[in-house]
């Protein structure tokens, strides 16, 4: 404002004083100098006008980039730490399922299902003679381990079906001793967690969390 | 001239108007600024930390951070107790009401009723409709619906977007193993209190300290990203790594189950120990507590037996006799002693649970048979004073702290303050309490070659950032000289060749230990129940693992209980898991009776 309104002044002022003389002694060149004048500080004018409102209007624009930039950066962060909170819930959820699986209850159950029995006594190997200390016997088929300690509880209730080897051993071709009772217990294994995980991996927020965008709205967790 | 003289005029005038003009003008930006710098004086002058205060508390913020919970690890880093998300659904009764859902599919907006949103809540939750209608239905403004929610629960149950309802996250604790080591690692309670075992004696270490996080918000509540952030970060709480192995523990749990179920006893304990180091590898009861639902288990079993059960310890007391007897130098193994299964010392008669013949028996043979007679026979040729110096010694009539909230503690009185039977009562396991743990720690002295080590449980403590910090059990002194732990090995090692301690063999190692069995006081006084154990030590040749067996309060006959083959099991499991490998050599264990006849009726 203060630059727009600087030149104005400044050609009255000047102009005005010399009106008297100038009037009397040379009209023309009092009238010529003015008209020549003003339409150069004019033009001159104009383009800082110019230039001053394309300074503000880029700076308008960059405020507002920067705001916006802000603000949607701002939501990826609410997004992005819902997403590690999911994933870190996701892996404990792994973590305590893999913890339960070693337990020595679950382990012992697990061996038994698979017709596993409790070791008998075994010899070893002195390798510096090569000799074999002690003798091996061979396991008792019927000696399996007693289940007086309590299984651990499932963790959680979280959707995770108990595993029953057993079930799927008795399934498996070639009985419950074969290479396929092993692989069963891989499979049932391996499968609670995709099943498990489907559930949390799904990230898909529900319509009203989304109100209509695509962004889910900042909840308080 | 006139019109120049009405052009100055108007001139004139025209100035005048001007400069009236631009005084308003100056006056009103005056006025404007003095407005303002009365303003900016009071804001700046007047009370400037006040306002600036008041602006940023309105926008301030502040959080706190909760620090984790150590974990409780065992010997291998087998997670024993650790933390997981969990969630507090809470209701406002106030807003629950019929709402409105969008569906996602179609779009359309239909209402939902009340009724209908609990039903799919309690499927959700897997809990009673009518219990989640009561707690979700009435005036109240916080009613918890559910505890402990899993993250998964939780966001099907957000989802179906109840009008005031809420989820507060909460740590829980978890224990993967449930009752394996249970009553060692204790329990905390619904609020995360700890309130029992090394949860409750570590919470120091466990609980770590919380941090706090300030930052501002602006009107509509998103927090000023460019604005200041003051975090003050939580700090996590160490995790504990114990000496216990949950393999061997639980191993432990189910032979003594097995045992204490055979002979419906009132509990068994069974323990096990490091000779060298003194570490504790398992510490099994026959019933456990499961840390997460403590409340199912009789109270007995909430803390571990070895600590809290005090109890006459019989026969495997005479293990301290002869060592005195042997560190003293008044007797040697081979020396020969005439006993009799009854006789009097000092107006007490004196008498073997078995009515035997008088034997020629030597000293070696006394123990292996555990004849009391011949017991206090050695015995007497010590003062009662150096036999209860050496009591104390093994730490007989003090206490063992293993980082657990009660210590073991083990009742003696002194030599002035015994009956006129004390003093003899007292070299065969009466007369005196000892815990399983005390018993432990004897045979430890004895067998480390006479070096006492302190009982350990904790191995080390280990910080967030990994810094591991071992646990300070104290310091090792030697106790017995090295000859008489090479002569008391002996001696054990003949109670289980030919003596009481049939069945505890274990083939291709060389195995020693005492029997016991001790008279148990009723509550009414007097004796009316019997506590049988048995402690053992393998190999001889490298003394490395105890074990000790001790079943309380057994029932039946007395002659028909053998612990030997629960310590059989137990050592023979803890032998081939460490892979201490079978050296199959010759026993070294005296001869029980004077001459060749060695195989002589009880």
């Amino acid at each position: 404002m203060s630059t727009q309104a600087a030149p104005e002044p400044e050609g009255f002022s000047g102009v005005a004083p010399e009106t008297p003389g100038d009037a009397q002694r040379s009209p023309l060149r009092a009238t010529r100098p003015a008209l020549q004048a003003l339409p150069r500080l004019r033009r001159r004018h104009r383009g800082l006008v110019g230039g001053i409102i394309g300074l503000m209007v880029t700076a308008l624009i960059a405020v507002l980039a920067i705001n916006v930039h802000i603000s949607t950066t701002q939501y990826r962060v609410v997004e992005l730490s819902e997403q590690r909170q999911q994933l870190v819930q996701q892996n404990e959820a792994l973590a305590q399922q893999v913890q339960h699986l070693e337990s020595p209850q679950v382990l012992s159950d697990s061996a038994v299902s698979l017709g596993m029995v409790m070791p008998a006594r075994s010899g070893a190997f002195d390798l510096q003679s090569g000799a074999v200390v002690g003798s091996a016997e061979a396991a008792d088929s019927g000696d399996r381990p007693s289940s007086f300690v309590a299984a651990p509880t499932v963790p959680g209730q979280e959707g995770t079906a108990p595993m029953d080897v057993s079930e799927e051993a008795a399934a498996a071709p070639s009985g419950p001793l074969g290479a396929a009772a092993l692989d069963a217990l891989a499979r049932s294994s391996t499968a609670p967690p995709e099943s498990g995980a489907a559930g949390e991996d799904d990230r898909q927020v529900s319509a009203d969390r989304l109100d209509g965008g695509t962004v889910p709205a900042p909840s308080l967790d | 001239m006139t019109s120049t003289t009405g052009g100055t005029t108007r001139r004139r005038r025209h100035e005048a108007m001007v400069s009236w003009r631009l005084r308003i003008v100056l006056c009103v930006c005056l006025a404007v600024v003095a407005v303002l710098g009365l303003r900016l004086f009071q804001v700046q002058g007047l009370d400037p930390s006040g306002q600036a205060q008041a602006a940023v508390s309105e926008r301030l913020r502040s959080q706190s951070v909760p620090a984790e919970r150590g974990d409780i690890l065992d010997a291998d880093g087998d997670v024993l107790a650790t933390n997981v998300q969990r969630y507090d659904l809470a209701v406002d009764q106030t807003l629950v009401d019929d709402y409105r859902v969008r569906d996602e599919a179609t779009g359309l907006v239909t209402t939902k009723s009340v009724d209908e949103a609990v039903g799919q809540l309690a499927e959700i939750l897997d809990a009673d409709v009518e219990t989640l209608r009561e707690r979700m239905t009435g005036d109240e403004r916080y009613s918890v619906v559910a505890r402990s929610v899993t993250p998964e629960q939780r966001r099907r149950a957000m989802d179906l977007g109840i009008p005031g309802l809420n989820a507060e996250q909460v740590a829980q604790r978890t224990y993967p193993s449930g009752s394996v080591a249970g009553s060692i690692l204790g329990y905390v309670g619904s609020d995360g209190e700890p309130l029992d075992g090394l949860e409750l004696s570590q919470e120091e270490v466990l609980s770590g300290e919380d941090g706090e996080r300030v930052f501002e918000v602006g009107a509509d509540g998103v927090r000023i990203p460019t604005a200041t952030l003051e975090e003050i970060p939580a700090v996590d709480g160490s995790d504990v790594q114990l000496t216990v192995d949950q393999d061997l523990q639980w191993f432990a749990q189910e032979a003594i189950a097995q045992k204490t179920h055979q002979y419906d006893a009132e509990w068994g304990n069974v323990t096990v120990m490091d000779v060298e180091t003194g570490e504790i590898l398992a510490m099994a009861d026959s019933q456990t507590v499961d840390p997460s639902n403590p409340g199912a288990t009789d109270e007995l079993f909430r803390r571990p037996l070895a600590l809290t059960q005090d109890f006459e310890p019989g026969s495997t007391g005479k293990a301290i006799t002869f060592a005195a007897a042997l560190e003293e130098g008044v007797v040697s193994p081979t020396d020969s002693y005439t006993v009799p299964h009854e006789k009097e010392f000092d107006g007490q008669v004196i008498h073997d649970s078995m009515n035997h013949s008088t034997y020629d028996m030597t000293a070696a043979g006394i123990f292996a048979r555990s004849y009391n007679t011949g017991t206090v026979m050695i015995g007497n040729q010590m003062s009662e004073q150096t036999r209860y110096d050496w009591m104390r010694e093994v730490g007989l009539g003090g206490e063992l702290d293993v980082g657990m909230p009660t210590s073991a503690t083990s009742l003696l009185r002194s030599p002035e303050e015994w009956d006129s039977r004390q003093p003899f009562t007292t070299q065969f396991g009466q007369g005196y309490t000892s815990t399983v743990l005390h018993n432990l720690n004897q045979f430890q002295t004895i067998a480390n070659d006479g070096v006492h080590v302190p009982p350990r449980l904790i191995s080390e403590t280990i910080g967030p950032d990994g810094e591991e910090q071992p646990y300070d059990a104290g310091e090792s002194e030697r106790v017995f000289s090295s000859e008489t732990s090479q002569e008391m090995l002996k001696l054990m090692e003949g109670v289980v060749d030919h003596g009481t301690g049939g069945g505890a063999e274990v083939a291709g190692y060389r195995v020693g230990g005492k029997s016991g069995t001790g008279q148990a006081a009723g509550e009414a006084g007097g004796f009316d129940g019997l506590t049988t154990s048995f402690v053992g030590v393998a190999p001889l040749d490298d003394p490395q693992y105890l074990v000790s067996v001790t079943v309380h309060r057994p029932q039946g006959d007395w002659k028909d209980w053998t612990v030997t083959d629960t310590f059989h099991d137990v050592m023979a499991q803890v032998l081939s898991t460490r892979n201490v490998a079978p050296t199959g050599e010759e026993s070294e264990s005296y001869d029980a009776f004077v001459g060749e006849e060695q195989d002589r009726p009880w």
